[in-house]
C-alpha cells in the first residue's frame, strides 16, 4: 500500500542527518492526482506525497542542488541507477546525496490512467496500489483497475526495481530482469516496415526538446543536435560563433527529426538508466524508449556492457582488446 | 439560427472538398486528435474534447520557406488557395483572433495574411469541459464565438448552425438548413448550462494587472521555475504563441526559412554581443506568464491565453498556468 510507503518516507525524512538542506520528493499537484517533484526544506515533510503516479526521475534536480548542499532524495530503482551514472560521470558526489530508496513495483502511465478512470481528475481523492489492483477513490465511490492495465510499459522490462545503492531502503527488495522481447519482436519487421514506422513517428515530432530537457543524462550545455544552443561567452569572437558546426537547423520534418532523435539517443549508449522520462515528457506521445532500448540491447550484445558496471561505457571501450 | 438534420460537420467537409477547398479537420492519431489536411470525409473524427496541438499551424506553419537563393533569388509566393478549417473549438477561434491581431495589425505579415484571407472557419461548440479547460476564466465561452464564419452546436441527431459571416452564408446555402425552432434553441441553452457547470478549473484574474506589476521581482518565479526544464512543449502547443525565427539554411545555395521559436529556449534572447537578458530559466518561465497575462494585455487589451489547457496537460513537470497565475502573491516578499 502506498500510504504505508508514504508514512515510512516521512518517518525517514524526520530522521535525516543534520547536514541535509533539501529534500527532493513528490508533492500532489493541485486539482489532480498527478505527483510532481518538489524541492522541500526539512521543515516541510508533511507536504510529501507518494503513489504509483510518482513517476518522475528526481536526478536532474538533485544534480543541480547537490552543488550547493546536501540533498535527500526519494528514489526508485531507475532513479538510483541514474544517480549512479551521474556519479560515474562526476556530476554528483555521492556524499552530497542521502538516498531514501523505494522498492518499486512499477509506475502508472498517466495517459492510460486518464483513459481508464471514470472520474473527473479533480474529484479523485486517492490512488492506491493494493495487491494487483489500483484503487481510485472519489466522491465516496471507488474504482478498481488492474495494475497491469495501467502500468507504464517500460516498467515491464525493469532491470532494477530496487535501488542498488541507498542509505535506507523502504519496501521488500524485488527481482529485476533483462528482457528485450519487445525489441526482438520489433526487429522481426523487415527494413521497409521499420523505416515506415519510424518515419511516421518522426513526422509527428514538433522538436520542443522536452525529451532532451527532461533527460537527466542529457546535461550538456552544448548540444550537437541543437547547434543554435552552443554556449557563447562575452569572450567568444564572432568568427568562432560563425564557425560553429550546424548539424541540424530548426526546420521540422520527418528526416530532420530523425537526425535529431538518432543523434540524441546515440549519446546515451551505455548510459541510459531506462527511467522513461523522455517518453512521458513527449507531448506527441512518441515511443522514444524503443530507440533507447534497442541501443541498450546492442550495447549488451555487441560490447557485453551493462550500465551498472563501475567503469563508464566509453572508457571500457578504450581497454577492450583489439579484435 | 438554423438547424441541420444529420451530421453537419461531416457533410460540410464533403461539400468543401467537392468545392476544391484545402480542408483541415480533426483526425484521430493513436491516442489523440490533431488537425490535418484531409482528402476524404472518412479520415475525419469529431469525437474529441480538443486536439493535441492547436491549429495555429494552419495560418502560421512550423516551417515556412520564404525565399530560395543561390546565384539568384526566388521568392516563394504565399499560398492563396481556398482553405477551410472544420471543427475548431471556440478557444482556438479566439487564438486565431489573437494571432490576427499580431500578424495583421500595425505591420501586416503577407504570408500570414494570404493564408488568413482565404480561410473559412467552421467552429464547433464544446459538449463538455475537459479536465484542463478554463476558457470561462479568460472571458470566453465554450458556446459562443463571433469570430468564426459558422458555429455548430451538436444536439445529437441534429445540429444548431449559426451563420456568422458572408463567407459562411455561401457555404451554408449549399447545405439543406432550416430555421431553428423554439425547442432547438432551448435545447441548446440547456446544453450550454450543463457544459458551463462542468468546468472545474479557473484562474483568479482579480486585480491581475496590479498583482503582476508588483510581483515581477518576486522570488515566486524562481520557486515556480524550480523544476521547469526549459523545453518548448508549452509554447509549441499554445494557440497564441507566435514567436518565430528566420534563418538561411545553406551557405551559397539554400532557402530562407521561418520556423517557430520559443521564449523558453536560451538562445531566443541571445544577442550578438553575447549578452542574454533572459539567461536564467526562471526569467524565461516568467516571461511566458507575463506575455500571456500582462504585456499583451497592456499592448492589445486582451489576455493572450485562451484557457485551452494544452500546456497544463503537456508539461512534463506539472507546471500549471491556472495555478501559477492564481497564486501570484499580492504582497511581494523581496
Amino acid at each position: 500500500m502506498n500510504s504505508e510507503i508514504l508514512e515510512k518516507i516521512k518517518e525517514e525524512c524526520r530522521k535525516l542527518p543534520d547536514d541535509v538542506s533539501y529534500i527532493v520528493g513528490f508533492v500532489r499537484k493541485q486539482g489532480e492526482p498527478r505527483e510532481i517533484l518538489r524541492v522541500l526544506r526539512p521543515g516541510e515533510i508533511d507536504r510529501l506525497s507518494y503513489s504509483p503516479l510518482s513517476s518522475s526521475n528526481p536526478s536532474r534536480i538533485v544534480m543541480d542542488l547537490a552543488k550547493s548542499g546536501k540533498v535527500a532524495v526519494i528514489a526508485k530503482g531507475c532513479d538510483v541507477r541514474t544517480l549512479k551514472q551521474l556519479e560515474k560521470e562526476e556530476k554528483i558526489k555521492r556524499e552530497r546525496v542521502y538516498i531514501i530508496g523505494v522498492s518499486c513495483p512499477g509506475v502508472i502511465d498517466y495517459r492510460k490512467f486518464r483513459n481508464a478512470v471514470k472520474f473527473r481528475l479533480s474529484e479523485i481523492e486517492s490512488v492506491e496500489l493494493v495487491g494487483d489492483d489500483v484503487i481510485v477513490k472519489a466522491n465516496g465511490n471507488e474504482q478498481r483497475i488492474p495494475f497491469n492495465e495501467l502500468i507504464f510499459e517500460n516498467c515491464l522490462y525493469c532491470e532494477q526495481p530496487t535501488p542498488k545503492d541507498c542509505d535506507v531502503l523502504i519496501g521488500e527488495p524485488r527481482e529485476g530482469r533483462t528482457d528485450f522481447s519487445d525489441i526482438e519482436e520489433f526487429e522481426k519487421l523487415d527494413r521497409e516496415e521499420r523505416w515506415k514506422y519510424w518515419m511516421d513517428v518522426f513526422s509527428k515530432c514538433i522538436r520542443c526538446h522536452a525529451c532532451r530537457e527532461v533527460c537527466p543524462i542529457c546535461y550538456c550545455e552544448e548540444c550537437l543536435v541543437d547547434p543554435s544552443n552552443l554556449a557563447v561567452s562575452p569572450m567568444t569572437p564572432a568568427e568562432e560563433k560563425a564557425a560553429y558546426p550546424r548539424v541540424l537547423g530548426k526546420t521540422v520534418s520527418a528526416s530532420d527529426n530523425m537526425v535529431y532523435h538518432l543523434m540524441r539517443v546515440l549519446h546515451h549508449a551505455g548510459r541510459c538508466a531506462g527511467c522513461g522520462e523522455c517518453e512521458r515528457a513527449c507531448p506527441m506521445e512518441l515511443p522514444l524508449l524503443k530507440l533507447e532500448r534497442k541501443l541498450k540491447k546492442v550495447v549488451y550484445e555487441v560490447f557485453n556492457y551493462s550500465p551498472d558496471e563501475e567503469i563508464p561505457f566509453l572508457s571500457k571501450l578504450d581497454i577492450l582488446p583489439e579484435v | 439560427m438554423k438547424v441541420y438534420n444529420g451530421n453537419f460537420l461531416k457533410d460540410v467537409v464533403a461539400k468543401l472538398l467537392e468545392d476544391g477547398y484545402r480542408v483541415y479537420a480533426p483526425v484521430r492519431e493513436k491516442n489523440y486528435h490533431v488537425f490535418k489536411i484531409v482528402e476524404s470525409v472518412d479520415e475525419v473524427s469529431f469525437d474529441y474534447v480538443n486536439t493535441k496541438k492547436s491549429p495555429k499551424d494552419v495560418t502560421f506553419p512550423q516551417n515556412e520557406v520564404l525565399i530560395k537563393y543561390g546565384d539568384w533569388v526566388e521568392e516563394i509566393p504565399a499560398r492563396v488557395d481556398k482553405t477551410a478549417i472544420v471543427g475548431i473549438r471556440p478557444c482556438d477561434i479566439q487564438g486565431l483572433k489573437l494571432m490576427d491581431s499580431v500578424f495583421l495589425e500595425d505591420i501586416t505579415d503577407p504570408y500570414y495574411e494570404a493564408k488568413r484571407k482565404n480561410l473559412l472557419v467552421v467552429g464547433y461548440a464544446c459538449n463538455e469541459a475537459g479536465d484542463y479547460c478554463f476558457c470561462t476564466s479568460v472571458g470566453l465561452s465554450p458556446f459562443r464565438s463571433d469570430y468564426a464564419d459558422i458555429l455548430v452546436t451538436d444536439l445529437g441527431e441534429k445540429q444548431v448552425v449559426e451563420i456568422l459571416s458572408e463567407k459562411g452564408k455561401i457555404i451554408a446555402s449549399e447545405l439543406n438548413l432550416s430555421d431553428a425552432s423554439e425547442e432547438d434553441i432551448s435545447r441548446k441553452r440547456e446544453l450550454e448550462r450543463k457544459v458551463l457547470s462542468s468546468f472545474v478549473r479557473s484562474v483568479n484574474t482579480e486585480n491581475l494587472k496590479e498583482r503582476m506589476a508588483q510581483a515581477f521581482n518576486s522570488d515566486y518565479w524562481k520557486e515556480v521555475a524550480m523544476n521547469c526544464v526549459s523545453c518548448g512543449a508549452c509554447t509549441y502547443l499554445c494557440p497564441t504563441c507566435f514567436c518565430f525565427d528566420i534563418f538561411d539554411d545553406g551557405e551559397l545555395k539554400g532557402v530562407r526559412v521561418r520556423t517557430w521559436d520559443s521564449c523558453q529556449f536560451p538562445l531566443h534572447t541571445l544577442e550578438s554581443s553575447s549578452h542574454n537578458p533572459r539567461r536564467e530559466k526562471w526569467q524565461r518561465l516568467r516571461n511566458r506568464f507575463y506575455d500571456k497575462f500582462y504585456y499583451m494585455l497592456v499592448r492589445k487589451g486582451e489576455f493572450y491565453c485562451v484557457g485551452c489547457g494544452r500546456c497544463i496537460a503537456a508539461c512534463p513537470v506539472g507546471i500549471d498556468i491556472a495555478d501559477v497565475i492564481s497564486n501570484i502573491p499580492s504582497e511581494v516578499k523581496q
